[in-house]
């Protein structure tokens, strides 16, 4: 089981402005949250805060010399859609994609929807770190370089400890969806 | 916009008991509140539907509530080939009370039971099992059973995918009286391999014992169709039709894959269990109760002889609401009444409290099932590639202690190291010759002496991965068969395995396992429900631990010598 460290206590504020938008710059990746991420939900399964997921994802590409936007996916609470809709977003093609229960995707625009470059299936096993290296990957897959996969992590305990929480937490995402909304823009202020 | 603050932390004084209690494993567990709109529910909800029947011209024009043009494709396929429609208007007009009763009732006869289940909707079988508690459900269970004599089935499979290690740990566990022995990979390209090694190792344990791999669909069928496997477990349903969908599957494919099996007269089940729907998030608006039913009744429909349930790989679901380990009882239940062969779970990690991993079970060792669990993990938990099992080789002592203590049987027996290490280095040495008489990667002495002592994956040395890699893909591209093992057995001196191997292969020329709940004995008699049917009547009938059997299953590790106490019984 993982052990979390209690990170700092930050305020995630995610402000949209507008439409999301096909980029255009060959150096970016795109991260794209899912419906209930950052509101109503707060943190992952595991009680990392959305402030910290964002933040460690988000320095984990810049510290590749890769740009970052973020944008939220409201039309659907699948990971591998949110992630094939912001690669189709991304001007590199790479994107990251993120549920709130913290399971997350590395997906690329010219692969099948249910494809994916890495797959993080067990959110509990997801920490600081963890996220910190999805975002170094994405940015390398976007420069166009093959980085090792983030090692994938497995706890035969999951199981009896998590898995009704993470079907409630995916029960309560699919109701925060809207499914005649595209995908937006979000501005991304993470403060203490 | 939105703005989220970090919460407000108190930290009040705690009792010490608190702290205590806070520091059993049994917290450790998730549990959440029931939310029975989504099917987040056990079994008692009331969004499950009514029961009800229509039958007009010979066909069901109205199942629980819906009209035939409503049907979803899980209603159609249930009403046209599962539901007896010559009897389900008379059976469903029996009060459910009466069904219930009828099922616990020593007085009545499994073949009386049948006679009325075959007619019932899943609403009406719903309905009648919720009438039951625990201990009625399981007395149901020991008459219900299909086969007298009860069984177990395990899990042989490595951390490293190491063949040398599933082949003696399936020798190990059939030593120790496990029917079925089934394997999975973490890389599934060693898959022809570690298939080959578990069916070798298990002959070389106890003749007779039946062994499969669990792989994408196609795959399994080849491995099965080759002779490499013995019997095929993981063909997967679901009991609402968009979560069956979602796997790009219909109830008519999966029947079809049934058929493609006995079609080369090879024993296969479905799988299936609580907790999945919701588990994906289609659950309908249903009690997982209600949707386990629908599938235990397709199944039914598709003809397949049997069924591995009792939620299995989503036991944290129904584990975390209220009344979950009852409905799981049900499931196993449901699945008897069906008169289908059941395989009862008790196959995941289940729970952190050791004392609730043994509550668990308790449901299925206690009556009795087809194979109590589908998957007590022969390896330890650390090498289970199914992702860890309620029970693991740790337990072996605990489980044989409990056998002896409420003189049940759980289908295995403690067996004395001498005899552990015998059969663990002969199949050791007899994987090194086939797999040198097969010109697949060598197998080195050192690996041999450290597979004879070796609890777990890491007390091996190493293996080319790559090398077995390529020997793996060798085997399919050669088109290997189960006899062509047969021969590299025979001609590399170890004849009696040659031989028992050829037994198993020669029963899908005669069908016998295709039989409801067959297994072959240690003398290869199919033992199944057809010439050892349940015969339980009450008291002093049916399955009965004595003779033979419970003077084997009276040894322990240690027991003290009557006769000389200063000693132990041997």
């Amino acid at each position: 089981m993982t052990t979390l460290d209690a990170p700092a206590e930050r305020t995630l504020t995610l402000r949209e402005t507008g439409p999301a938008t096909r980029g255009t710059r060959p150096d970016e990746v795109v991260i794209a949250v899912s419906p209930a991420f950052g509101d109503p939900f707060t943190q992952t399964i595991v009680g990392v805060p959305h402030a910290e997921v964002l933040r460690q994802l988000m320095a984990g590409i810049e510290e590749q010399g890769v740009g970052v936007r973020v944008v939220r996916v409201w039309g659907t609470a699948d990971l591998a859609a949110v992630s094939h809709i912001a690669a189709r977003l991304s001007g590199s093609g790479v994107s990251v994609g993120l549920l709130s229960r913290g399971t997350a995707m590395i997906h690329q625009k010219d692969l099948p929807r249910l494809s994916n470059l890495e797959l993080f299936p067990q959110s509990p096993l997801l920490d600081a770190p963890v996220f910190r290296a999805i975002g170094s990957n994405a940015a390398q897959y976007a420069k166009g370089q093959s980085p090792q996969p983030v090692p994938t992590r497995n706890d035969q305990m999951a199981r009896p400890r998590w898995q009704a929480k993470a079907a409630l937490l995916h029960l309560k995402e699919f109701e925060c969806i809207r499914a005649d909304a595209g995908p937006v823009e979000l501005e991304v202020t993470i403060s203490r | 916009m939105t703005a989220v603050a970090p919460r407000p932390t108190e930290q009040a004084r705690r009792s010490l008991r608190t702290e205590a209690l806070e520091a059993r494993p049994v917290n450790l567990d998730g549990f959440v509140e029931e939310w029975p709109e989504k099917g987040l529910v056990a079994m008692e909800s009331d969004f499950d539907p009514q029961p009800s029947v229509r039958v007009a011209d010979g066909v069901i024009t109205e199942l629980d509530g819906r009209a035939r043009a409503d049907f979803d494709f899980m209603d159609s396929f249930i009403a046209d080939h599962a539901i007896d429609v010559a009897t389900t208007e008379a059976s469903m007009a029996l009060p459910s009370v009466q069904i219930a009763r009828m099922l616990i009732d020593p007085g009545v006869s499994r073949a009386e039971v049948i006679a009325v289940t075959r007619g019932l909707t899943p609403a009406k079988v719903l309905d009648v099992v919720k009438l039951m508690n625990v201990v009625e459900i399981m007395q149901g269970m020991q008459k219900m059973r299909a086969r007298r004599t009860p069984a177990n089935q395990a899990h042989s499979t490595s951390a490293r995918d190491n063949p040398l290690q599933v082949a003696v740990d399936a020798a190990e566990g059939a030593l120790r009286g496990f029917a079925e022995l089934e394997t999975t990979l973490g890389v599934v390209r060693y898959a022809p391999l570690v298939a080959i090694a578990l069916q070798v190792g298990g002959q070389v344990g106890r003749g007779g014992v039946l062994t499969q791999c669990a792989l994408e669909e196609a795959t399994e069928l080849e491995l099965g169709m080759r002779g490499i496997t013995a019997y095929a477990e993981t063909i997967s349903i679901y009991g609402t039709e968009s979560v069956f969908v979602d796997g790009d599957d219909t109830p008519w494919s999966k029947t079809f894959l049934a058929s493609a099996y006995a079609s080369r007269g090879i024993k296969m089940r479905f799988t299936s269990g609580t907790g999945s729907e919701v588990q994906m998030g289609n659950a309908e608006g249903r009690s997982m109760l209600y949707l386990e039913i629908r599938c235990i009744l397709m199944a039914k429909g598709a003809g397949v002889q049997g069924l591995q349930n009792g939620s299995i790989s989503c036991i944290g679901v129904p584990g975390a609401v209220p009344g979950g380990i009852r409905a799981v009882a049900a499931e196993n239940l449901v699945a008897s009444m069906m008169d289908l062969e059941c395989a009862s779970g008790n196959d995941q990690s289940f729970s952190h409290s050791a004392m609730r991993r043994t509550a668990r079970m308790l449901p299925q060792l206690l009556p009795g099932t087809d194979f109590v669990c589908s998957g007590y993990s022969a390896v330890p938990n650390s090498d289970n590639m199914f992702a860890g099992s309620n029970f693991d080789t740790d337990d072996y002592d605990d489980w044989n202690t409990i056998q002896r203590d409420l003189q049940v049987d759980g289908g295995l027996r403690h067996v004395r190291e001498p005899e552990v290490l015998a059969v663990r280095a002969k199949a050791a040495r007899v994987l090194q010759a086939l797999f040198e008489h097969l010109e697949l990667p060598r197998i080195t002495d050192e690996e041999v002496e450290a597979a004879t002592y070796a609890n777990s994956s890491n007390d091996y040395p190493f293996r080319d991965v790559l090398a077995d890699l390529t020997g793996a893909q060798q085997v399919m591209d050669r088109g290997v068969t189960g006899l062509d093992l047969v021969r590299g057995l025979e001609a590399t001196g170890f004849h009696d395995v040659a031989e028992n191997l050829l037994t198993v292969l020669r029963q899908r020329v005669s069908g016998d396992l295709l039989q409801t709940a067959a297994v072959l004995t240690a003398d290869f008699t199919p033992l199944s429900a057809i010439n050892d049917a349940n015969d339980y009547a009450g008291p002093g009938t049916g399955y009965r631990l004595q003779g033979e059997r419970w003077e084997e299953l009276k040894k322990l590790r240690h027991v003290t010598s009557a006769t000389d106490p200063e000693t132990e019984v041997d």
